[in-house]
């Protein structure tokens, strides 16, 4: 048996030197902080963003992100993105959707505003197989499933660079700053006037990326408004009835002094 | 010196205990409404979700291939619905007043549908029938018997014959007298969004009827 | 009496004499006068646990128990559901803060002494509740059937592999397939309704318990007539309810402005059991037991060292050797307490951490030092300390008022 301190003394040493190297090549920068309309308790969706946002991700990301959970209905009306029924419709109506037909045999139909949002693949392995062996993820939650929500969302967008000279990339693989390794099977997929925006706003990659995470956001969790309205209204209620209590409480344990 | 006899609430008069009196009734009450209103979404969360509400939404039906005499059923709010092409021998028979007296509602005085189709043929267009095809009794789905007389009598005009307990419809699913079920069968909300398709779950433009105010479904 | 209701009391108290019973626990029953908010949290764990089983039970009304519609049925109550966010993040959020309270109730029993004669049958309920809450909030945590929720199951139930001899068949049995699939989520959902049933069962035995000689008092010393004492109601019914309104207000906070604050984004992926997560790490009540469980390199004394360090608190009463209950009266005792305090704090920031460099050492030490306070400390400095001189009684402690006398419950 070797003498125990030397023993530590030496795996202290490594640890540290292997913990610095470590930290060189992984080191993730803390992501860039956004402000976002819908912070704070008191945060509320920027409707004009939603809807941008929702462009982006129409026109951009559902190429190879599906959204499982979403339906096209659920994009109508003042607490969604403020579409309007009919417009909702259209939106929808411009998908096909698999069905069955009168004799049973398979047939395409548009889709309704029930109908949750087509997928652009079939299935996982039609996804993987268009994408380097890669599963682009679904984006119905990915705000709630990522650390640092839309910031993270908003870095990763705006986050590829080249390569350093002296990191080795793998195959196929993109370099972005934020990514955890700093290799993202993902291609860039913005850029400045990736989209022509129907509200006409300036379309720059820093926007877009915005937009998305702020559309993503609202998909991850449509009910926040409502949550934190309700939250409000819930803690002064609360506020008011624990105040009527220590008085109370007060009151009957006074005889007690 | 405590006294735990005198803790009793209100027991004094004077100001200390009627401040108290006001501070106990005051949280009852804050309490209390708070509690409704924590039990309150509970209960509502109980009511169709918002995804099977949006599942119960309008449908399109294209009737063109129904031929006359015919019957198809198709499912609207899980509900079956008969859409019945029907033949003008048939529509005359409705009219006849010797088959209204032995219905128990001919002119569909009790409200099981829609304005629009407060009418001898209860329908937007004659020739088509839509109706929920749930007996008013106690719910089974009567079978189509459009042809008259047969098995069923020759005073039967035709229409519907419920297999559970015998009650029986005509052809504008107006209920017989003499036979269980209460009401005439349900007709739901519905437009023709062009000659050849029918939109069950719609009213016409000029209408604001609401299924839920039927008698009975 | 001519009023209805004497007569409908008297006429079903003389049939089921619930009148006569709440009479007696709430009006007669007598409570020491100096209980301080550390009394609280007792009642606010049997409030919990009563939210948690009411939206529960809602929440199972909505979702679905198989492997292809469990998370999706999840997010349905979240987007679809009249309130049903609500009621989801008051259950996800409801269980954190069941093991807040109940952590700081149990901290309170080992600084109070709570578990000291005659009240060790008291506390041997209470463990037995604690190990019913951990089965239930793990078993709850599967059922998202998120990435944590698959791959904490998979550790879990791996754990029991360490048994030596039929560990395997214990694991498959648990299973009921070769990993954690359909039928395991199916079983644990099944249990997942059957245990908080269970847990009132066992609290409503820790009340009859507790009723016996009635409640530990922050001086630690027994009550000596009705002087010490003061009815339940509405003194303690009044506090208790206040002490509710300020949790509810921290819980609101949480449930309305930061419900994800205590869960892990993982398990906002869908369970992929082709790729494990960068890191496994249970829910942030379990960390200090995870720690527990790494420390030790073998896997079967890992198991062991983890139920061992609930085991142990089974048999507090017999460790503790010290004739004086509460840690007020006991100067060394007092430090050492906030040492456990500290350690367990430790072993959950330890347990966070993947288990490469000091948080090895770290785990390590803590974990020594857990066992050490139960089954060295406790003992020895109860024989070898000398306690600080008590009070004749608790009303004469109170009315002292300045007297050696921390929180003397009316005075707060």
């Amino acid at each position: 048996m070797r003498p125990i301190l030397s023993r530590l003394a030496l795996a202290g040493i490594a640890l540290i030197a292997a913990g610095a190297a470590h930290a060189q090549s992984e080191a993730i920068p803390p992501l860039p902080a956004v402000k976002w309309s819908f912070d704070g308790p008191f945060g509320t969706f920027d409707r004009a963003a939603l809807q941008r946002g929702f462009q982006v991700y129409s026109q951009v990301c559902s190429n190879c992100h599906s959204m499982n959970l979403l339906a096209y209905g659920d994009l109508a009306g003042p607490g969604a993105l403020g579409y309007t029924e009919e417009q909702v419709k259209a939106i929808a109506a411009e998908k096909q959707v698999n069905d069955v037909d009168d004799n049973g045999q398979p047939a395409q139909r548009p889709a309704r505003p029930s109908d949750h949002f087509v997928a652009p693949f079939a299935n996982e392995k039609a996804a993987r197989a268009a994408n380097n062996g890669a599963l682009p993820p679904d984006l119905s939650v990915i705000i709630k499933a990522r650390e640092g929500g839309a910031d993270y969302v908003h870095a990763i967008l705006t986050g590829f660079r080249e390569a350093p000279a002296d990191f080795p990339m793998a195959d196929g693989m993109n370099y972005n700053l934020y990514f955890p390794g700093h290799q993202i099977a993902m291609p860039p997929p913005l850029q400045d006037d990736s989209v022509a925006y129907a509200d006409g706003t300036k379309a720059t990659l820093d926007q877009e990326a915005r937009d998305v995470a702020t559309f993503l956001t609202w998909a991850s969790e449509p009910t926040m408004e409502e949550r934190k309205r309700t939250g409000v209204k819930v803690i002064l209620f609360l506020l008011a009835l624990t105040g009527v209590l220590y008085g109370a409480k007060r009151r009957i344990w006074a005889s007690l002094h | 010196m405590v006294d735990s006899q005198s803790q009793t609430l209100g027991a004094h008069g004077g100001d200390p205990s009627t401040r108290r009196d006001f501070l106990v009734i005051a949280s009852s009450a804050l309490a209390g409404i708070g509690a409704a209103c924590a039990v309150w979404p509970l209960i509502v969360s109980m009511n169709p979700a918002r995804d099977t509400l949006a599942a119960g939404a309008p449908i399109d039906i294209d009737i063109s291939s129904v031929q006359p005499g015919q019957q198809i059923v198709v499912l609207w709010r899980s509900r079956p619905i008969f859409i019945v092409h029907r033949t003008s021998d048939e529509l005359k028979k409705l009219q006849d007043s010797a088959d209204l007296s032995l219905l128990r509602d001919a002119n569909s005085d009790v409200l099981q549908q829609p304005d629009y189709a407060k009418n001898w043929h209860r329908s937007v267009k004659p020739e088509l029938l839509v109706l929920v095809g749930i007996c008013t009794h106690l719910g089974c789905i009567p079978n189509f018997v459009p042809a008259p007389g047969g098995g069923l009598g020759p005073a039967w005009p035709g229409g519907y014959f419920c297999p559970c307990h015998g009650s029986r419809y005509d052809l504008a699913g107006r209920v017989f007298t003499g036979v269980p079920a209460p009401f005439n069968l349900p007709v739901p909300p519905h437009r023709f969004v062009s000659d050849t398709v029918v939109r069950i779950g719609e009213n016409p433009p000029d209408s604001n009827f609401d299924f839920g105010s039927i008698e009975q479904i | 009496m001519a009023r209805p209701q004497n007569k409908l009391v008297r006429w079903i108290d003389h049939r089921l004499p619930v009148f006569t019973f709440l009479e007696h626990e709430l009006n007669e029953y007598p409570t020491p006068k100096n209980l301080n908010y550390w009394w609280n949290f007792g009642s606010l764990a049997g409030i919990v646990l009563i939210i948690m089983i009411v939206t529960g039970i809602f929440l199972a009304m909505q979702y679905t128990p198989h492997v292809d519609y469990a998370f999706n049925s999840v997010e349905r109550i979240m987007r679809d559901v009249n309130y049903g966010w609500l009621m989801r993040y008051i259950h996800m959020n409801g269980a954190s803060f069941f093991f807040i309270i109940t952590y700081i109730h149990i901290f309170r029993g080992l600084y109070y002494g709570s578990y000291k004669a005659p009240r060790e049958l008291l506390w041997i309920l209470g463990v037995v509740i604690l190990l019913l809450m951990m089965a239930t909030a793990f078993m709850g945590y599967v059922l998202p059937w998120g990435q944590m929720s698959f791959w904490g199951a998979t550790v879990i139930t791996n754990l029991f592999s360490a048994f030596p001899g039929i560990g395997n068949d214990i694991v498959t049995w648990l299973w009921g397939g070769f990993a954690v699939g359909n039928p395991t989520l199916n079983r644990f959902f099944s249990l997942h309704y059957l245990l908080p049933f269970v847990i009132v069962a066992v609290v409503g035995l820790h009340l009859v318990a507790l009723h016996q000689h009635g409640s530990n008092n922050p001086l630690g010393i027994d009550r000596k007539g009705p002087q010490d004492s003061i009815p339940f109601h509405p003194y303690y019914t009044y506090k208790d309810m206040f002490g509710l309104s300020v949790f509810l207000v921290v819980f609101a906070l949480i449930v309305f402005f930061w419900p994800n604050a205590l869960s892990d984004p993982q398990n906002y992926i869908p369970a992929n059991p082709m790729q494990t997560p960068p890191e496994i790490v249970p829910e942030w009540y379990f960390l200090p037991f995870y720690a527990i469980l790494r420390s030790i390199p073998s896997k079967l004394f890992g198991v062991c060292a983890m139920f061992g360090s609930i085991l142990v608190l089974f048999i507090v009463p017999w460790l503790d050797t010290s004739k004086v209950r509460s840690a007020y009266f006991r100067p060394i005792y007092k430090w050492v307490f906030w040492l456990l305090v500290i350690d367990a704090f430790v072993l959950g920031w330890v347990g966070a951490h993947r288990p490469e460099g000091w948080f090895v050492v770290i785990g390590r030490i803590g974990t020594l030092y857990y066992y050490a306070h139960f089954l060295i400390l406790m003992p020895f400095i109860g024989w070898f300390e000398r306690p600080l001189p008590l009070p004749p009684s608790i009303s004469e402690a109170v009315l002292k008022k300045r007297g050696p006398v921390p929180h003397a419950g009316a005075a707060e």
